[in-house]
C-alpha cells in the first residue's frame, strides 16, 4: 500500500472503530428500532391495510425502512463523530497529519456509509427472514441504496463540521431529517394523500430516494426511475463538491 | 487528487524557517504580527512569552491547525502552508491540550497516528511496542485513554508526537501541570532524543526548564519575536543577572524579580 493508501485506510478504520465500540447503541438500537416498525406495522397494522398498489403492505414498507436504516445511520455517525472529535480536540491529530482535505472527507464520509450498510444488510436479513421479501430490479437498488447513503454520509459530515454544539445535530436530525422521512412515504403511498399534500410530497427529495429503493425492491414506483436517479446522482456530487471545498478551506475545522 | 507529499524545495536546511508571519482572527485579533525566525537543524529551541503572546498560534500554523494570514512557513525546505505534505511528514506535536480521542486505547492511539502518516503496519506495530516501553505504558495498552492519569495522558502524547520519527519534534508546554518526577522524567527523555538529532521546539512558563534544556531562546510578545539568543546573551541584552529577570524585563514585570526583590532587602 502507497503512504496515501496507508493514511485513508487508517483514517476509516478509526471511524469505523469508533461505532463498532459502541455496538448496542450505533447498531443494536437502529436494528431493533427498524424491528418494532416491521412488528407495528407489518404485523399488527399490516393485516388491517391489506394490500397497497397489489403489495402486502408489510413489504411495502421495508424497502421504505431499510432505506432509511441506511440514511440516518450514516448521517448521524458521521456528524456526530466529527463534532465529538472537535469538541476532544481529537481531530487534531488527523488535521496535523499529511492526509490530504479529500483523504479526510473520504474516510469521515465511508465511516458513517458503512455503519449504514451494516444497518441495512442486518435489516434486509432479518426482514427477508420475517417476510418474502423480492428484489425486483438489482441494478437500480444497489446504485440507489449507495448513492443514498453516500448522500446522508456527505451531509452528516456537512453538519458535523458546521456545528458547534450536539443541539445543531440533534436539531438537523430531527426537525429536518426524519420528518422529511417520515413524510417521504416510508410507511404510505403518496397517492393515497389528499391535496396539497399530495403535491407536496413531491418536494421532499427523500420521497424520490425512497422510490428507487422501493422500486429496486418490489418494482413499484410513482416517479421516474432514471429522472430521480438523476437527481440524486447530481446532489449527492454536489454535495460532495461543498464537503470538499470546506475540507480545504479548513472551515470550522482549523483556526 | 492533489499530492500534498510532493516535495517542494530543497534549499535551506533550516529545521524551521519562518518569514514575517501573520495571522489575523476572523473577530479581528492579530495574533502573530510578522514573525520570522529560524531554527537550525539539531537546535534545542524555546519559545518563551506570556499567555496570548502568540506561541500557541506560530506552533499550530506549523503543524496547519491555523491557516496563517501572510507569510512563509518551511520545514526542512519544505512549504507547510500550501504543499505540506512532506513538511508536516517531518513534524511531530505534543499539543498543550491533552487531545487524546477518549475511544481508542493507549496502543490504537499510537497505531492510528502512525497510519495518519503512512507508516506500514509492520513498522508501526514495532514503533509502538518500543514507546510504550520507553513511556513506562506498556501495561496500559489495552485502556481506554480516559481512563489514564494526567501523566500518563501525558506521556501518551509525547510518544504519539514521536511514533512517525519526526525531525522536527514541537512541544508545547509539554510539562504544564506534571508533578516533578515526571517532570524530570520527561526532561530526560527529550533531552536523550535531542542529541540523537532530533530538533526541538519548546514553549514553556518554567524558565528553568528553559534554561537547562534550550540552546537557544526566543522571547515572543504581543505577536512578535522581540529577542532571541542563548540564555547568556538574553540576560546580557537585558542587563540582568539570569532569563528568568530578562523575562519580567520583557513584559514589564521587573519589580516581580527575585534580584529586585533581594536588592530592596539589602536597602
Amino acid at each position: 500500500m502507497s503512504a496515501a493508501q496507508i493514511r485513508l485506510f487508517t483514517l476509516w478504520r478509526r471511524e469505523v472503530s469508533r461505532f463498532m465500540k459502541i455496538k448496542k447503541q450505533t447498531l443494536g438500537a437502529p436494528l431493533l428500532e427498524t424491528f418494532l416498525y416491521i412488528s407495528v406495522f407489518g404485523a399488527a397494522l399490516g393485516s388491517r391495510v391489506g394490500e397497497l398498489h397489489g403489495i402486502d403492505y408489510v413489504v411495502f414498507v421495508i424497502p421504505g425502512l431499510i432505506m432509511m436504516a441506511w440514511s440516518i445511520n450514516a448521517f448521524t455517525n458521521n456528524s456526530s463523530s466529527i463534532l465529538q472529535q472537535k469538541f476532544q480536540g481529537a481531530i487534531q491529530d488527523q488535521l496535523s497529519s499529511p492526509a490530504s482535505p479529500m483523504e479526510l472527507l473520504l474516510a469521515f464520509s465511508l465511516g458513517g456509509f458503512m455503519r449504514g450498510l451494516i444497518v441495512a444488510v442486518l435489516t434486509f436479513i432479518a426482514a427477508s427472514l420475517l417476510v418474502d421479501l423480492p428484489v425486483d430490479h438489482v441494478l437500480v437498488l444497489i446504485p440507489s441504496l449507495f448513492l443514498v447513503g453516500f448522500f446522508f454520509a456527505q451531509l452528516g459530515v456537512l453538519i458535523g463540521v458546521r456545528a458547534e454544539q450536539f443541539d445543531d445535530v440533534s436539531f438537523a436530525q430531527t426537525f429536518v431529517l426524519q420528518p422529511l422521512i417520515f413524510l417521504g412515504g416510508v410507511f404510505y403511498s403518496a397517492e393515497l394523500l389528499p391535496q396539497p399534500f399530495e403535491t407536496l410530497t413531491h418536494f421532499n427529495p427523500i420521497y424520490y430516494m425512497i422510490n428507487l429503493v422501493r422500486y429496486g425492491f418490489v418494482g413499484y414506483t410513482e416517479a421516474s426511475i432514471p429522472l430521480s436517479l438523476l437527481a440524486l446522482f447530481a446532489a449527492t456530487a454536489a454535495l460532495f463538491a461543498v464537503n470538499l471545498r470546506l475540507f480545504s478551506s479548513g472551515y470550522k475545522l482549523r483556526a | 487528487m492533489s499530492d500534498p507529499t510532493a516535495p517542494t524545495s530543497t534549499a535551506g536546511p533550516k529545521a524551521l524557517h519562518i518569514t514575517d508571519l501573520v495571522k489575523r482572527y476572523p473577530a479581528g485579533v492579530e495574533a502573530l504580527r510578522g514573525v520570522s525566525l529560524d531554527i537550525e537543524e539539531g537546535e534545542f529551541f524555546g519559545l518563551l512569552g506570556p499567555n496570548g503572546a502568540g506561541k500557541s498560534t506560530l506552533i499550530h500554523c506549523t503543524t496547519g491547525l491555523a491557516q496563517p494570514t501572510s507569510g512563509a512557513i518551511q520545514v526542512f525546505g519544505h512549504d507547510a502552508i500550501d504543499r505540506y505534505g512532506e513538511a508536516r511528514q517531518a513534524v511531530g506535536l505534543a499539543p498543550q491540550e491533552l487531545n487524546i480521542d477518549w475511544f481508542l486505547t493507549v496502543e490504537e492511539t499510537l497505531d492510528y497516528h502512525a497510519g495518519y502518516f503512512g507508516m506500514p503496519g509492520k513498522e508501526r506495530r514495532q514503533r509502538t511496542k518500543e514507546l510504550l516501553e520507553t513511556f513506562s505504558l506498556t501495561e496500559k495498552r489495552d485502556e481506554r485513554t480516559r481512563t489514564l492519569s494526567g501523566g500518563m495522558k501525558r506521556r501518551l502524547i509525547l510518544a504519539r508526537a514521536l511514533m512517525h520519527r519526526p525531525r522536527l519534534l514541537i512541544l508545547d508546554e509539554p510539562t504544564a501541570g506534571v508533578d516533578i518526577e515526571l517532570r524530570l522524567e520527561l526532561w530526560h527523555y527529550v533531552q536523550r532524543i535531542n542529541q540523537e538529532g532530533t530538533t526541538i521546539l519548546l514553549t514553556t512558563h518554567y524558565l528553568e526548564e528553559a534554561e537547562q534544556l534550550c540552546s537557544k531562546i526566543a522571547f515572543i510578545n504581543d505577536g512578535e519575536i522581540v529577542a532571541q539568543g542563548s540564555s547568556q546573551e538574553l540576560s546580557n541584552r537585558y542587563g540582568v543577572p539570569n532569563l528568568e529577570d530578562a523575562y519580567l524585563a520583557l513584559v514589564g514585570r521587573k519589580e516581580l524579580s527575585r534580584s529586585h526583590v533581594d536588592a530592596e532587602a539589602i536597602q
